[in-house]
C-alpha cells in the first residue's frame, strides 16, 4: 500500500530523512512518534508530496509519488491529510469546506456532494454545525470537520500530523474517538502523535524516529513497556512525565 | 472682468465635459486592463516559478521606479523607432496599462502572500490543482486584503490620467491648458478642472474607505 525505498531528504544541510525503508500494508494503523525535529511530520508529508524528496522512491497504491508523470490529483484523492492546525477554509461554511474537493476534484454533482458532506458531518458528530463558519467552532470541532472533509473523498489512506497537539486537553478525546472509529473500519492510517492511549488502543505498530532515522518499530504494548533502544526509552519516559 | 470670464467659462463648459468624458474613458478602460494584467502578473509574482517571477520583478521595478511621464514619452516617442507607431489615445492607454498593472501586481501578490501556507497545503492535499487552489481557496480569501488598496489604486490611476495630456490627448487637464490661454484666470479654470476630477475620484475614495472598514472587521 505505502512503501518507502531508500528515501533521503535534506533541508539544506539538515538530513531530515535518512535512508528510510518502510512498508505499510493495507489496513494498518501506524503510529509514528519521536522527539520534535526527528522527521516524523516530514515522513508523512512526503507520502502525498507536500514535500519533495531528494533520493529514493515512495510508492502509494502502485503510484510512484515523486515521479513527475504521476497523477497527483488521483493520488491525493486517495490519501487524506489531517493537519495539526486544521487548516479549514475560513471563508466557507463547514458544509462548503467538506463539499469543495468532491465537487471540484471528483466532479460529483452538487446535490450528491452535499449528501455526502452531511453524512460525514454526522459521522463526526457535528450535523448541527453544517452552516457554521470555522471561526465559530472550538478547536476540537474544527479538527473533526477537517477529518470529515477528508472522509468526503473516501480516501483509502489517512495521514494525521499531530492532530491533537493544538487542542485544549478537554477536546483531545472527541477527536481521538473519531480516529478510533476510523481505525476500526480498516482505513490505512499513519498517525504522528504522542497520544500513548490512542497508540495502545488501536495502533498495529509503533514507529519511533530520531534524527531522521527509524530507530525502532514494534507492537505498541511492547514498544511502550519495553523499548529496545535507550533513545526510545528516554523518549517514553519524557512523554510519561510531561 | 471676473463676471465676463465666468460667463465665458459657462459657455465653453461643454468642452470641459468632453474632457471629463475622455478622462473617464481613459481611466475606466485602463483600470480594467490594469486589473486583468495585474492579477495575472500578481499570481506569477506570488508563485514559485523563479524565472517568471524575476522577469515580472524587473517589469514591476521599472514601471514603479520611473516617472509616469517618462513612460508615456517612451511609448509615444521611442516605440515608433522600434516600429510600434501609436496614436495618442492608444499610446496613453498602453502607458497607463504598463504603469497601473505593475501597481496592481504588487497589491495582488501581497494579498496572495498574506494567506497562510496551510491553506495551500490543505487544498493541495485534497487533490485540487494549483489553478483550482488559487481560484477556489486562495484568491477568494485574499480579496479581503486586495480590494481596499486596489480601489485606492484606482483613485491614483484616475489622477494619473492627467499626465497623458503631455502627448496631446484632449482630456480634462489639457482642456484646462487650452482654456487658460483664452481665459487668463488660472485659479478659476483649474479650480473647475480640480472639481471635475474630484467628482469622479471622490466616490471611489468613499468606496475605498468603506471597504477598508468593512473588510478589516
Amino acid at each position: 500500500m505505502i512503501e518507502f525505498k531508500g528515501v533521503n531528504k535534506w533541508f539544506g544541510k539538515l538530513h531530515v530523512l535518512a535512508e528510510i525503508n518502510l512498508f505499510i500494508p493495507k489496513g494498518e494503523v501506524l503510529v509514528i512518534c519521536g522527539p520534535s525535529g526527528s522527521g516524523k511530520s516530514t515522513l508523512i508529508r512526503c507520502i502525498n508530496k507536500l514535500e519533495p524528496i531528494q533520493e529514493g522512491e515512495i510508492i502509494v497504491n502502485e503510484m510512484s509519488v515523486h515521479k513527475p508523470s504521476t497523477n497527483l490529483t488521483k493520488l491525493r484523492g486517495e490519501v487524506g491529510f489531517v493537519f495539526q492546525q486544521f487548516h479549514l477554509y475560513p471563508n466557507m461554511t463547514v458544509l462548503q469546506n467538506i463539499m469543495l474537493a468532491p465537487i471540484h476534484v471528483k466532479k460529483i454533482a452538487k446535490a450528491d456532494a452535499e449528501k455526502i458532506a452531511r453524512e460525514k458531518l454526522e459521522r463526526v458528530g457535528l450535523s448541527e454545525k453544517a452552516a457554521a463558519y470555522p471561526i465559530q467552532l472550538s478547536g476540537g470541532q474544527q479538527q473533526r470537520v477537517a477529518i470529515a472533509r477528508n472522509l468526503a473523498m473516501s480516501p483509502e489512506i489517512m495521514l494525521f500530523d499531530e492532530p491533537t497537539s493544538a487542542l485544549d486537553p478537554e477536546m483531545i478525546g472527541e477527536v481521538l474517538d473519531v480516529m478510533v472509529g476510523l481505525a476500526s473500519e480498516g482505513i490505512t492510517m499513519c498517525v504522528v502523535t504522542h497520544e500513548m492511549g490512542f497508540a495502545k488502543k488501536v495502533a498495529h505498530r509503533v514507529l519511533f524516529m530520531d534524527e531522521g532515522k527509524i530507530i525502532e518499530t514494534g507492537k505498541p504494548g511492547a514498544f511502550f513497556d519495553n523499548p529496545k533502544t535507550d533513545r526510545a526509552a528516554d523518549f517514553i519516559s519524557k512523554i510519561l512525565t510531561h | 472682468m471676473m463676471a465676463f470670464y465666468l460667463s465665458r467659462l459657462v459657455e465653453i463648459f461643454p468642452f470641459f465635459l468632453k474632457g471629463l468624458w475622455m478622462t473617464t474613458k481613459i481611466a475606466f478602460i485602463s483600470l480594467i486592463i490594469c486589473t486583468l494584467i495585474g492579477f495575472v502578473l500578481g499570481v506569477i509574482r506570488a508563485s514559485n516559478n523563479v524565472w517568471l517571477k524575476r522577469i515580472v520583478g524587473v517589469y514591476v521595478a521599472f514601471a514603479r521606479g520611473t516617472p509616469f511621464v517618462v513612460q508615456i514619452f517612451i511609448v509615444f516617442f521611442v516605440f515608433p523607432e522600434w516600429g510600434i507607431q501609436l496614436e495618442a489615445f492608444p499610446a496613453a492607454l498602453l502607458a497607463m496599462a504598463i504603469m497601473g498593472s505593475a501597481f496592481v501586481c504588487e497589491i495582488v501578490a501581497g494579498g496572495i502572500n498574506s494567506i497562510p501556507k496551510g491553506q495551500w497545503e490543505a487544498s493541495a492535499s485534497s487533490g485540487l490543482t494549483k489553478i483550482q487552489q488559487l481560484r477556489l481557496v486562495i484568491i477568494p480569501q485574499s480579496m479581503k486584503v486586495i480590494i481596499p488598496p486596489l480601489v485606492g489604486q484606482y483613485v491614483l490611476l484616475i489622477k494619473d490620467t492627467s499626465v497623458v495630456s503631455v502627448i496631446g490627448v484632449t482630456e480634462l487637464t489639457r482642456v484646462g491648458w487650452i482654456t487658460v490661454v483664452r481665459i487668463p484666470e488660472g485659479l478659476m479654470v483649474f479650480a473647475l478642472v480640480g472639481v471635475l476630477y474630484f467628482s469622479i475620484s471622490y466616490p471611489l475614495i468613499l468606496l475605498s474607505n468603506y471597504l477598508e472598514r468593512r473588510m478589516t472587521v
